[in-house]
């Protein structure tokens, strides 16, 4: 169980940290690079809450070994804004419709919503309400959240096709 | 004057939210203090074992781990995990029974504290747990509360006698119940009980206890209520310690629902931190959580009603025997809130409750959102059902017949009901479910696989606890030289929004921008005494207050306002000028002003002028409850093969007041009503009946509703304003979960005739009952004899 220096791609940043073989993603984010918006919640692969995009898809960071993450891109919630500090359309969307109420989810639903997104750029309420059902959320009862990800889908769809 | 209002009815978003979207919000795991080390609890393996011996030495010489502790290093006091006691009057003490130890002298529950260690990380905390040789004389064990009330049963705590930790009859009984059932035209019954919602905040229990200048203790957690904690644990636990020693933060909760009113592991925080002299952070995992840690109570409650064939209701008479659990914490107080609200919703004039509480070895239980409201509305409201379809009277007409008015006395305290529109409630909420057409009448048969129904259920809530519990808050407000009010309040934001709304009465009130409304909380050496956020209390009581001292700001600009005003050679005395939206103004000519930022400027940076930062406080005191009320109207499908039962349709009107925030509230409702229909349907809290572990442990095997059990929802809101409400608001924030399980359970019965006793309403039940019919189900009511 040899300690070595690990590598990685968080946000575009090459970060590197003291990691151990048995250290979870999730812990590794957290506890040694710092990035505390990623959280733990089952540590089980049950709830959703410490879902990062590893090669854009999602995984849930407490099931995943940290060095089989190395060198791979890497995307938490810190690294959803724009270079510029504006917020992402979900983040935007998340505030405008109250779709985070204690928060502790709300970083989980926005990259498992960046991902389905992403693949699915005018997903339905179906398609919206499929792709979130593995992230739990305790307080909102869903409905602000997916009206928040439908309406940040309109958004990002009509500023690319102004764009084009 | 008319009413202008600039923010107040407004759908602002909330303030806490630019934090949890980006991540930057800090939550009490996200705190790294320099020097802190890891602590872990050590758990009970057994459900009731005496404890023989305890070798820590192994623990304490792996490297790494700092110190180990036991009961012998506890206190001697005993405490109880509720607070509660340090907000109420001396003659309700006994509901708040303090009955335990931080680490137990003996295990009265599998996940009872029996020792704590610190250690320089979590690695080697984790394996010192591993260390701990504990020797235990393993006893029988009670784990149902009939049993534990059983002759010759064995005793959880040797001072209480057949384990009954509390038992009373409502102290609102009244006229002659037996009387009243003998002559009436139709008597119904209902037995049932609720199962042990766990609060599932996603953020699982832990704190972080350290020292400052002066060796002073700073306690962080997600605690709901900082202020009485640090009383309760200064006067009941760390006794050498006074209320201004201890410091509590309550940083970002990560949910809360009832679960952080009663202390959690701080005092083996500060028990390590005090041990250790160092910084101390105990967490504790989602398992433990589950084992350990608060659930709602069960309560097993039979409902006997009785009514005139015109359907006057005659009589109410509830049993309940809760189960408590190891120690009592809430469970008492949530039972006698059951019968206040379960008893006082209608009008009756016999009425007879009795309650009984019981000690078990099973995991403590606790408030949960509802406060024993959802456990009664269960049973009482399908009680009322079968007394409905015994005088063959339409379920919601039934109801209507019976509803309290201004005037009545109220459910809580021996009050007045002052204000409700719980019938405007039930009529909006039909009309929009169309109740007229759905209900189509008692005993309709249906046909097929899928069979649809429906159902109602109404309630009344508290907005805090007034008369009864210390109702009184304050606020402070100072101006910022730039027009920015910094707010200073109370509650705990644990997601219900009560930051933003409070901001919105703040800008309000002090004619300043909400924009520009900078809330502070959750630091007891900062925020004014509160009790909390619990009761749906914040919005009136702390609302009041903050329009208190938004007044004050007020008129100090308006004050400061009239030398401005004549440098400007406009003549106006401070009764003309009014502020709003951060801008002053004459009044009858509003084009006439200036920015406020003039003076809140001056006041702080004029070296010529008197000097004085604008700010002020507000405070207000709650002598009464101040009821909301709320009507539901649920549809479901029943799927005759499986037993999945559907929530197609969820229809809720409520009494809110006025909604400060609408958009708040919706969040609020909408969220209460899929906790409630999970408590409804899949959130089952499992023991396993010999050894007593808790099975349901995870989120695998504790269902929590996702994306896919949401319905087809409506919240609409009644408003008439509450004459002692911030501009007219009462509390909304529990409510919602009251209703689901009942109406759902009456729709459950109008799609196939069953009635299910025991929540949650999961599909095995549903399948067996449909199979075997309700009435020949195995087991009958422990409280009543009545068949389950």
């Amino acid at each position: 169980m040899a300690r070595q220096i690990g590598s990685f791609k968080i946000n575009g940043r090459v970060r590197e940290a003291i990691i151990e073989p048995q250290m979870l993603l999730v812990d590794v984010i957290r506890e040694k690079i710092g990035l505390t918006g990623t959280k733990r919640a089952c540590a089980s692969g049950n709830c959703g809450a410490c879902t990062v995009l590893v090669e854009g898809l999602p995984v849930c960071s407490c099931l995943t070994l940290a060095i089989t993450a190395q060198n791979k891109d890497i995307r938490t919630v810190e690294g959803l804004r724009a270079a510029d500090g504006e917020l992402h359309p979900l983040q935007q969307a998340f505030i405008d419709h109250c779709a985070s109420q204690c928060g502790f989810c709300t970083a989980g639903m926005l990259m498992s919503a960046t991902a389905l997104l992403e693949a699915n750029p005018r997903p339905t309420r179906d398609d919206v309400n499929r792709g979130l059902s593995g992230n739990v959320c305790r307080c909102t009862g869903y409905v602000k959240i997916v009206d928040a990800v439908l309406d940040a889908a309109q958004k990002i769809v009509a500023a690319r096709e102004v764009t084009a | 004057m008319s009413e202008h209002l600039s923010y107040v009815g407004k759908r602002m978003p909330k303030p806490d939210l630019a934090g949890k979207v980006t991540g930057e919000a800090k939550y009490t795991e996200d705190l790294v203090i320099p020097g802190m080390l890891e602590g872990r609890i050590l758990r009970s393996p057994h459900a009731h074992a005496l404890i023989k011996s305890i070798d820590i030495s192994k623990a304490k010489a792996l490297p790494g781990v700092v110190c180990v502790l036991t009961h012998k290093d506890c206190p001697e006091q005993k405490f109880s995990r509720s607070t509660m006691a340090e907000a109420l009057p001396e003659f309700a003490f006994s509901g708040e029974r303090q009955d335990q130890y931080i680490l137990s002298e003996k295990a009265r529950y599998v996940g009872d504290w029996i020792a704590a260690v610190a250690a320089e990380d979590i690695y080697a905390a984790e394996r010192a747990l591993e260390l701990i040789e504990v020797e235990y004389e393993v006893l029988p064990a009670v784990l149902d509360p009939f049993s534990a009330m059983a002759k010759d049963a064995p005793k959880v705590h040797d001072d209480v006698k057949a384990n009954v930790a509390f038992e009373m009859d409502h102290p609102f009984n009244t006229g002659d119940v037996d009387k009243a059932f003998a002559e009436a035209d139709a008597v119904a019954e209902f037995s049932g009980v609720n199962s042990r919602q766990k609060h599932l905040h996603l953020e699982t229990d832990a704190a972080i206890a350290y020292f400052e200048a002066d060796s002073r203790l700073v306690i962080v957690s997600p605690s709901q209520g900082p202020h009485l904690a640090k009383k309760h644990l200064t006067r009941r636990v760390f006794t050498d310690l006074d209320d201004g020693d201890i410091r509590w933060i309550s940083p970002t909760i990560g949910g809360g629902f009832g679960a952080r009113l009663a202390l959690g592991v701080e005092p083996v925080a500060v028990l390590l931190a005090r041990a250790s002299k160092r910084p101390v952070r105990v967490t504790s995992t989602r398992e433990e959580d589950f084992s350990g840690y608060s659930s709602r109570t069960d309560q097993h409650q039979t409902i006997r009603v009785a009514a005139t064939k015109d359907g006057k209701l005659l009589a109410v008479e509830q049993k309940i025997v809760s189960d408590a659990g190891a120690y009592l914490s809430h469970s008492a107080t949530t039972s006698i809130v059951n019968m206040q609200k379960t008893l006082g919703l209608l009008r009756c004039d016999n009425i007879r409750g009795h309650l009984t509480v019981a000690y078990t070895n099973t995991p403590t239980t606790s408030g949960f959102r509802g406060y024993g409201n959802p456990e009664g509305a269960f049973v009482f409201q399908q009680a009322l059902d079968r007394l409905a379809e015994k005088i063959g009277m339409d379920p919601m007409e039934f109801r209507l017949r019976n509803l309290k008015q201004v005037g009545d006395p109220s459910c809580f305290v021996p009050s007045v009901l002052e204000h409700t529109k719980l019938e405007e409630c039930i009529r909006l909420g039909a009309e929009r479910f169309g109740w007229s057409q759905k209900w189509t009448g008692w005993g309709e048969k249906r046909e097929g696989r899928y069979r649809r129904g429906v159902g109602m259920s109404i309630l009344t809530h508290a907005s805090g606890a007034g008369g009864f519990l210390l109702e009184h808050s304050s606020a402070v407000m100072k101006v910022l030289s730039d027009g920015t009010l910094n707010l200073i309040v109370s509650p705990c934001e644990m997601g219900q929004g009560i930051l933003g709304a409070l901001a919105q009465v703040g800008a309000e009130s002090s004619g300043l921008r909400y924009e520009q409304v900078r809330v502070t909380t959750g630091d007891t050496d900062v925020t004014m005494f509160d009790i909390g956020s619990h009761a749906s209390r914040s919005m009136l009581v702390i609302g009041n207050a903050v329009a208190a001292a938004g007044a004050k700001v007020k008129d100090q600009i308006k004050a400061l306002a009239v030398a401005k005003f004549e440098l400007r050679q406009v003549s106006a005395t401070a009764e003309q000028i009014d502020v709003r939206e951060g801008r002053v103004f004459l009044t009858d000519n509003p084009k006439i002003g200036f920015d406020v930022r003039e003076i809140a400027y001056d006041a702080i940076y004029n070296f010529g002028a008197e000097g004085g930062q604008i700010v002020a406080t507000g405070s207000y005191l709650s002598t009464s409850h101040h009821p909301n009320h709320q009507a539901a109207f649920a549809e479901v499908e029943v799927d005759t093969e499986t037993g999945q039962v559907t929530v197609a349709r969820y229809v809720v009107a409520h009494d809110i007041g006025r909604a400060i925030n609408p958009l708040l509230v919706e969040a609020q409702l909408e969220g209460s009503a899929v906790q409630g229909i999970g408590f409804a349907l899949t959130e089952d809290f499992v023991i396993d009946p010999v050894s007593g572990e808790v099975l349901s442990d995870s989120l695998l095997t504790y269902r929590l509703p996702t994306t896919m059990d949401v319905p087809d929802m409506d919240n609409l809101l009644v408003e008439d304003p509450l004459p002692a409400g911030p501009y007219g608001a009462k509390g909304v924030g529990e409510a919602g979960l009251v209703n689901p399980a009942p109406s759902i359970a009456n729709a459950v019965y109008d799609a196939v005739g069953i009635r299910i006793h025991s929540l949650p309403m999961s599909a095995d039940k549903v399948l067996w009952a449909l199979r075997h019919g309700d009435q020949a189900a195995k087991g009958s009511s422990r409280v009543s004899g009545q068949h389950l």
